[in-house]
């Protein structure tokens, strides 16, 4: 304003016609003065209006693992952007559009400003992709990127988990229950939220009951503290079925400037049951090391290098890191066009059969193999229904999986069914597989045909199968004798996997034979015995009895009857006190009778009544 | 007493054929084809043809554990280890076995051990009758049979291949395996495994199997490389 006054004076004064020196100096000095500021004005509207069009390109990680993500962010420097493409199109690479901002920036009083493109690149598979040339419209005209190159490396198994056909395609928005992924930075929550916090990444919300979908979860922790992770994963729901995690890829990550430590794990999940399901959050225990504030007299540094370094004021934190809940929505398997052979398999595959042996001697199994290949329910696989078995006789396979990738959810699945000729043969039989595959919603049923293939009975059928009906049914010609390879055995002989001692056989025969010898111990023991008269016992029991009823015999005369009292006495068990005088005086009384009378006398009835109660009482007195 | 050595006689023969009955592996198998040695020996050379030679050597060494005495199969075994630069080693063990088969020796050693037994009950017991019965000799005669076939069964048992063949697999990978540290395909390495070499399986934890091979390396390996020496039908 003072310079336009001054000019308005000067200019009032110039009417007048008549200048001193001074003031000539002075008006030249505000000429200068006025042409300075204009010039500068000039510049600075010419550098923040018109100033250097640039536009950049450049990607936050140009080598990812399978199933990791970049950020391509896109810089265009002075000029107004009219448009930008939302997707931009690379065979095995979804990239899309996820933000704007703008940056302003002052360097030697240069004002200039930017803005920024932010997009996402996902992997749809490993190799080496170059990121075409991004053409943007803008005030200044086309402006074009230079173009980029970017490499997903594998996992070493092939297909990766999350990659691949279950990432979601075409122009669907960002994967749902992906925060770290959709917004590309560290939660702005607590300061717990910006310690650690999880993302997990389903590449679809709905499936089918049996579908197997692969399911990453990422744990971040801040890097620039100790973490100690307590326990396993807790995830799961009602309804489902999440299989084993294998060890967690530990990796690196930058959101906004701070650096995380990741681990991420990855497993497969599979519902049992159609409906809606929300899975409760992944949670994983941890302990965060936090540095604690030491006191003020404890702070010096020579203080903490004494104690190495460490701060011992640090407190133990503990965390529970989660992540979203995930909703999903569970389909039922339809029931229109179910095959007779369907039974399970969900998933996509492909099938193969061969033979092991095509040409075979007479009586020699043949082995089937069916190998059903591609992605799906391994697990829950049934084996393919043979067909065209007229003539053979199959034994339940034996199976095998072979896994291509880390989850076990590609592979290969080998049925080999063991086939024994119940007449000459000149082809396999085939077989029959059934699968649900989700992404056509159809059932799908593979077949193969039977393979060229010599085989014939043996001479003598094999372990007891052949029964006369079937005999009579698929008579059993002699075939001329087949070629065998060189050095093949023609004859079989069979043998068990066991040893005899672990078969019921071998451990029934034992038993048998520790009885029959028992038994025979016993039998000869006995027939001894018999030999014997019995038992000492029972040979005293039968000798007692005898003698009492020889004393209540009249026929025995005195001697003789106190001969038989007295054996009774000392045969019988008494527990009397009196036994050993009663049978001092029985032997008494015997030996006057035998040697002091000198002749047989009759025993009176007195003392025939006399003795019998000394024996009862003894006999009383007996122990049992 | 004619009449108990008559009926024990009878026992004993029920109780032999039960004895064989336990060799008899047509009750016990169900995959016929897959109890014989020949099968495998037969299928073991097609795999060698063919270049599989880690395939072949599992059929080679399953014909051997049916049948340790089919010397065609040891000899295909050391011809194929050759190939896959795996020495073939025998032990005292596979000495005897490619002499006797197991079953043989256990068999035969029970039924000498319990002929023992019949007579050691006869010359105790019979008092009556031949007066050679009561020579210590005879008792001498029968205690031997008892400890020589019995202890002659168990031994046979004890390093029969078969007790703990459930305990061993061959790797059937075309390629040498790496031993893992740690259950994980990021985890250290801690050896390599040739095709064909023989494991001892010391546990089993889902996809991966800890394993060694005998000479004290031991180490975590994927479980689709490597195959039970028991095929899967058998049950164990």
């Amino acid at each position: 304003m003072c310079s336009i006054s001054r000019i308005g004076q000067w200019n009032n004064r110039s009417m007048t016609g008549k200048f001193s020196l001074p003031m000539q100096i002075f008006r030249t000095t505000q000429i200068l003065l006025t042409a300075t500021l204009l010039m500068l004005l000039g510049m600075f509207s010419l550098s923040s209006a018109t100033g250097e069009v640039s536009v950049q390109a450049e990607l936050s990680r140009p080598e990812v693992n399978a199933g990791e993500m970049s950020e391509l962010q896109v810089r265009v420097s002075g000029t107004e952007v009219t448009d930008v493409p939302h997707e931009i199109p690379v065979e095995g690479l979804q990239i899309s559009l996820t933000g704007q901002s703008t940056q302003v920036q002052m360097d030697n009083f240069k004002v200039s400003s930017s803005q920024i493109y932010s997009y996402i690149v996902m992997p749809l598979r490993t190799g080496h992709f170059t990121i075409p040339s991004i053409s943007i419209r803008s005030n200044a005209g086309m402006l074009s990127t230079a173009p980029l190159v970017f490499s997903v490396i594998g996992g070493g198994t092939g297909a990766s988990s999350v990659s691949g056909a279950a990432l979601p395609q075409g122009n669907q928005p960002p994967l749902p229950g992906m925060p770290g992924f959709t917004k590309r930075a560290a939660p702005r929550g607590s300061e717990t939220e910006r310690l650690a916090f999880a993302e997990i990444n389903s590449p679809k919300k709905t499936l089918y009951v049996g579908e197997m979908m692969p399911v990453e979860i990422r744990y971040y922790f801040d890097a620039s503290y100790p973490v100690q992770v307590l326990g396993k994963v807790d995830f799961g729901s009602e309804g489902i079925i999440v299989e084993r995690f294998p060890d967690p890829k530990e990796s690196r990550e930058d959101r906004e400037g701070t650096t995380y430590n990741v681990l991420t794990f990855r497993t497969l999940m599979s519902a049992v049951k159609p409906g809606s399901i929300d899975i409760t959050p992944a949670k994983l225990n941890c302990q965060i090391q936090m540095p604690g504030s030491l006191p003020p007299a404890f702070d010096d540094p020579v203080f903490q290098q004494l104690m190495g370094g460490k701060n011992p004021m640090s407190e133990t934190r503990d965390l529970v890191v989660k992540t979203a809940s995930l909703h999903l929505q569970v389909l039922p398997l339809p029931k229109e066009g179910r095959p007779s052979s369907f039974a399970g398999a969900v998933g996509q595959f492909d099938s193969e059969a061969v033979v092991a042996h095509p040409k075979l001697a007479p009586g020699d199994p043949a082995v089937l193999s069916i190998k059903i290949e591609g992605k799906g329910n391994f697990k829950a696989m049934s084996p393919p229904i043979l067909t065209e078995t007229e003539g053979w006789r199959s034994y339940p396979p034996a199976d095998k999986f072979d896994s291509t990738d880390e989850l076990s959810f590609a592979g290969v699945k080998s049925f080999d069914f063991t086939l024994i000729a119940q007449q000459p043969q000149k082809n396999s039989p085939g077989s029959e597989f059934s699968y649900f595959d989700p992404v056509t919603a159809k059932y799908v049923t593979l077949t193969t045909k039977g393979l060229p293939l010599e085989a014939s009975p043996g001479i003598a059928p094999p372990s007891g199968v052949a029964s006369p009906l079937l005999q009579a049914a698929f008579p059993v010609p002699k075939a001329p004798p087949l070629p065998l390879e060189e050095g093949a055995l023609s004859t079989q002989t069979l043998h068990s996997w066991k040893t005899p001692m672990q078969r019921s056989e071998f451990l029934l025969a034992t038993l048998a034979m520790v009885i029959a010898t028992l038994a025979l111990v016993g039998s000869l023991h006995v027939h001894q015995l018999q030999k014997q008269g019995g038992s000492p016992e029972g040979r005293r029991r039968r000798r007692l009895r005898e003698l009492l009823a020889s004393l209540n015999s009249e026929t025995l005369d005195a001697a003789a009857a106190y001969d038989a009292a007295l054996e009774y006495a000392e045969l019988i068990r008494s527990l009397s006190a009196d036994r050993d005088v009663l049978i001092a005086e029985i032997t008494a009384r015997r030996d006057m009778l035998k040697y002091g009378v000198g002749r047989s006398v009759a025993l009176s009835q007195e003392e025939r009544e006399r003795l019998q109660k000394i024996l009862r009482t003894l006999s009383a007195q007996t122990s049992r | 007493m004619k009449r108990s050595l008559l009926l024990f006689l009878i026992a004993q023969i029920c109780s032999m054929g039960f004895l064989m009955a336990a060799s008899d592996p047509i009750a016990a198998a169900k995959e016929t084809s897959l109890s014989s040695p020949e099968f495998w020996y037969n299928r073991g050379l097609s795999e060698e043809k063919s270049g599989d030679s880690a395939s072949a050597s599992l059929s080679f060494r399953r014909a051997l554990l049916l049948d340790p005495t089919l010397k065609p199969a040891r000899k295909e075994l050391s011809k194929v280890l050759g190939i896959l630069g795996i020495p073939l080693s025998l032990d005292w063990r596979d000495q005897v076995w490619t002499r006797i088969h197991p079953d043989v020796l256990i068999l035969g050693g029970a039924i000498l051990g319990w002929i023992g037994v019949f007579l050691l009950v006869i010359f105790l017991l019979v008092r009556h009758g031949n007066p050679i019965f009561k020579k210590p000799l005879f008792i001498a005669l029968a205690l031997t049979a008892i400890i020589l076939g019995h202890g002659l069964s168990i031994v046979g048992s004890m390093i029969d291949p078969r007790r703990m063949a459930d305990h061993f697999a061959v790797v059937t990978a075309k390629n040498t395996t790496t031993l893992r540290a740690t259950p994980a395909d990021s985890a250290t390495a801690s050896g390599t495994i040739a095709p064909g070499s023989l494991m001892t399986i010391l546990s089993r934890n889902d996809l991966w199997w800890y394993v060694s091979d005998g000479s004290g390396h031991t180490g975590w390996i994927l479980s689709n490389t490597i195959t039970p020496l028991l095929p899967a039908s058998t049950g164990f």
